[in-house]
């Protein structure tokens, strides 16, 4: 019986080439929209966090303060025990390290000044944050000069500098002590301000010497997983092993004020509120939590794809019932010369719900193949044009990551609402007597 | 061989003679210093005035500011409170002993900040404010005498002694006749030159001096200064309840 009713509806079909061609149109672009909306928030979450990591040298970061006599905070790490042996507990996990310095100095070129966030690296040991980095003038082919900085172009426009030429910084040492540099800017990069990626790069040991750190000294030590999936774990085994406390989530502190929220995301102790304490105290920070306001981002963009999906598909079941409700009418007698013969009033409704499942099936089938067709098309263009875009694509390429749950889930929602829009008139029909209905002047 | 023997003594007689020397005119400047430093604090008298801060700079212009200025010697205390513009007015900075705090009355909250900080932007430093101490701060490392203009001056090399001060290196020109800084300079941990100060006008209140004109000079940013005046400067004893958080939130309420 499922043959004869699937032959019949794929005849139906069929024989109303241009209806079901709009039909299955309508539930095809909806598939489209939605899948492309969520492939491409998708990729561009995948790409961000993998950029992010780059740019920020890791995909955990690991940074310590020490209290000194008379009430100073200076911001260092050392290869102690504690640390080394945290670090060699998650070994497994942990593809490479990179130790960075950092500073907010003051850039000085002429009568212009700008802040920037500074990071010190060792660039010797940091090539994926080179091969990660947009250069929009200049060139990264020599990064062995000692006194030589990567500005971003936004500041160096601020400032009104150009590569060859030569920039002062400004900054304190670690205790507060006044201290200047020069550099040689060697390129300029694009970066994201909007996303709080905005740094410069200079040569570690450079930088230490006027943060009045030693050589080989470091702020900060960012880890490289094998996995950057496994980040959260990797990140709560060495806060256990440091002492750290878990950090709260975005959500837990949502109606605290900037500064309250701050704290206890990232662990920044307010200023009025410090206690000294002795040793080296611990910051733990994952691309995770650093991530977490993007992806709420993103989050609430795919909820605002849904609802139009949602409202695209109400449309389209509108139509559906229209269209079933007029195909009912236009069969009428050939449903009361079926019925004669003995066709079961189930077998007529499940006909029509078939057909239902035969549009919405290709509909959706259809919207697929569009986006896999342009995901590959995309996915083969390099948009080097366009510097802002960098940090949402792979290597300058867009990509589309759909997970097989939101395709499912998006044709099961189509499936379910086609159902339920022919299921009215699908009923209707199986009610119609089969006297009256091949009687119909219709 | 007598003859290098010889000459080695005599060198080192010169050296030990030298250095004697040296230390003993040190001694001199440290004393000088002393006096710059006493007669620059006032322990037995409150101090209140005007300021009137002009800043140049190339990129924003010029830019006034006008702030109240109330200062306790004993117990190291003093406030600012902005007057105008009216954008910044009623921030202010408290000093308690080693606590500096800045006040946002639109936020209403108290902020910890440091003496070494640059003053609202300016190329003041909070610690302009305050009780000055070159000779605790600094030790003399060189000196000599000149002129600057028609005054005769040491122009002395100090090293600070420890981290607390913000500049590692100062240079200052004193009178010989009245132990007034007329001009300064200061220097990064590298020693590069990064700010200079010039005090052409002082007035006397009551046993010490303070200046009533100070220039200051971003040596690092092309045209960038600032000129700091002093008005309505008066020793009247100022009520306990000046230097409290509670009148600073009050204050241009």
């Amino acid at each position: 019986m499922f043959r004869v009713i699937l032959k019949i509806s794929a005849r139906n079909v069929w024989r109303q080439k241009k209806r079901s061609f709009l039909l299955a149109g309508a539930i095809a672009f909806g598939m489209l929209v939605i899948t492309a909306i969520n492939g491409l928030t998708g990729g561009v979450v995948d790409n961000l966090r993998v950029n992010f990591s780059h740019a920020l040298g890791g995909h955990i970061f690991i940074s310590g303060s020490e209290y000194l006599d008379g009430g100073t905070i200076v911001y260092r790490l050392a290869d102690d025990d504690k640390l080394l042996s945290a670090l060699a507990e998650n070994s497994a996990a942990i593809a490479s390290l990179t130790r960075r310095s950092q500073a907010m100095p003051s850039l000085i070129f002429g009568s212009r000044q700008a802040m920037q966030l500074v990071y010190g690296v060792d660039f010797a040991e940091e090539d994926k944050l080179l091969s990660s980095l947009v250069v929009t003038a200049g060139s990264l082919a020599d990064v062995t000069s000692e006194q030589l900085v990567i500005l971003p172009r936004s500041v160096a426009e601020r400032l009104g500098v150009e590569p060859g030429e030569t920039i002062l910084m400004r900054l304190d040492t670690l205790t507060g002590q006044r201290n200047v540099g020069e550099f040689l800017v060697i390129a300029l990069i694009e970066d994201q301000e909007r996303y709080g990626i905005s740094a410069a790069y200079v040569n570690r040991g450079y930088l230490n010497s006027l943060l009045g750190l030693g050589e080989e000294d470091y702020q900060a030590l960012n880890l490289f997983l094998h996995d950057m999936g496994a980040a959260d774990a990797v990140g709560s085994s060495l806060r256990r092993a440091l002492g750290v406390p878990e950090p709260k989530r975005l959500a837990d502190v949502r109606g605290m004020d900037e500064e309250e929220a701050m704290a206890e995301l990232f662990g920044f102790s307010r200023v009025s509120e410090v206690e000294p304490w002795e040793g080296i105290k611990y910051q733990v920070t994952t691309i995770n939590q650093i991530m977490e306001p993007v992806e709420a981002a993103v989050s609430a963009l795919k909820t605002i794809g849904l609802v139009i999906f949602l409202i695209l598909l109400v449309i389209t079941m509108v139509g559906i019932t229209n269209t079933f409700r007029m195909i009912m009418i236009e069969r009428t007698k050939e449903i009361g010369t079926m019925r004669a013969f003995g066709m079961q009033k189930n077998v007529v409704r499940n006909v029509f719900l078939m057909e239902a499942f035969l549009l919405a099936a290709a509909g959706a089938a259809v919207g697929l193949a569009v986006y896999g067709c342009a995901a590959l098309i995309l996915g083969r263009i390099t948009w080097d044009t366009v510097p802002a875009m960098q940090f949402f694509l792979d290597h300058g390429r867009v990509t589309l990551d759909t997970s097989a749950r939101e395709v499912l889930l998006n044709l099961f929602l189509i499936l379910i609402m086609s159902l339920t829009a022919a299921y009215f008139p699908a009923k209707a029909a199986a009610q119609l007597s089969p006297v009256k209905a091949m009687s119909s002047n219709l | 061989m007598r003859t290098h023997k010889l000459a080695l003594v005599l060198l080192l007689l010169i050296c030990c003679w030298t250095v004697t020397a040296a230390a003993k005119d040190l001694s001199v400047i440290e004393a000088v210093l002393q006096k710059v430093d006493e007669q620059s604090s006032f322990p037995h008298t409150d101090l209140s005035a005007v300021l009137t801060i002009i800043t140049e700079d190339p990129e924003a212009g010029l830019e006034k500011m006008v702030v109240r200025y109330f200062r306790r010697d004993d117990g190291e205390r003093f406030l600012l409170v902005v007057e105008e513009p009216r954008t910044q007015r009623g921030q202010g900075y408290l000093l308690e002993g080693d606590n500096l705090w800045f006040y946002d009355p639109s936020s209403r909250k108290f902020a910890h900040t440091s003496l070494k900080e640059s003053f609202q932007g300016t190329d003041a430093r909070n610690a302009d404010f305050g009780q000055w101490s070159y000779s605790s701060s600094y030790k003399v490392v060189d000196y000599t005498e000149g002129k600057l203009g028609n005054f005769a001056v040491y122009i002395i090399d100090l090293e600070a002694v420890d981290d607390t001060v913000p500049y590692p290196y100062v240079k200052l020109w004193v009178t010989k006749d009245s132990n007034l800084v007329l001009r300064t300079q200061e220097f990064s941990l590298n020693k590069r030159l990064m700010r200079s100060g010039l005090f052409p006008s002082y007035t006397r209140v009551g046993q010490g001096v303070i200046p009533t004109q100070m220039v200051f000079v971003d040596e690092l940013v092309e045209g960038k200064k600032t000129q700091v005046s002093l008005s309505e400067i008066s020793t009247a004893k100022l009520p306990d309840n000046v230097f409290t958080k509670a009148f600073l939130e009050r204050a241009n309420r």
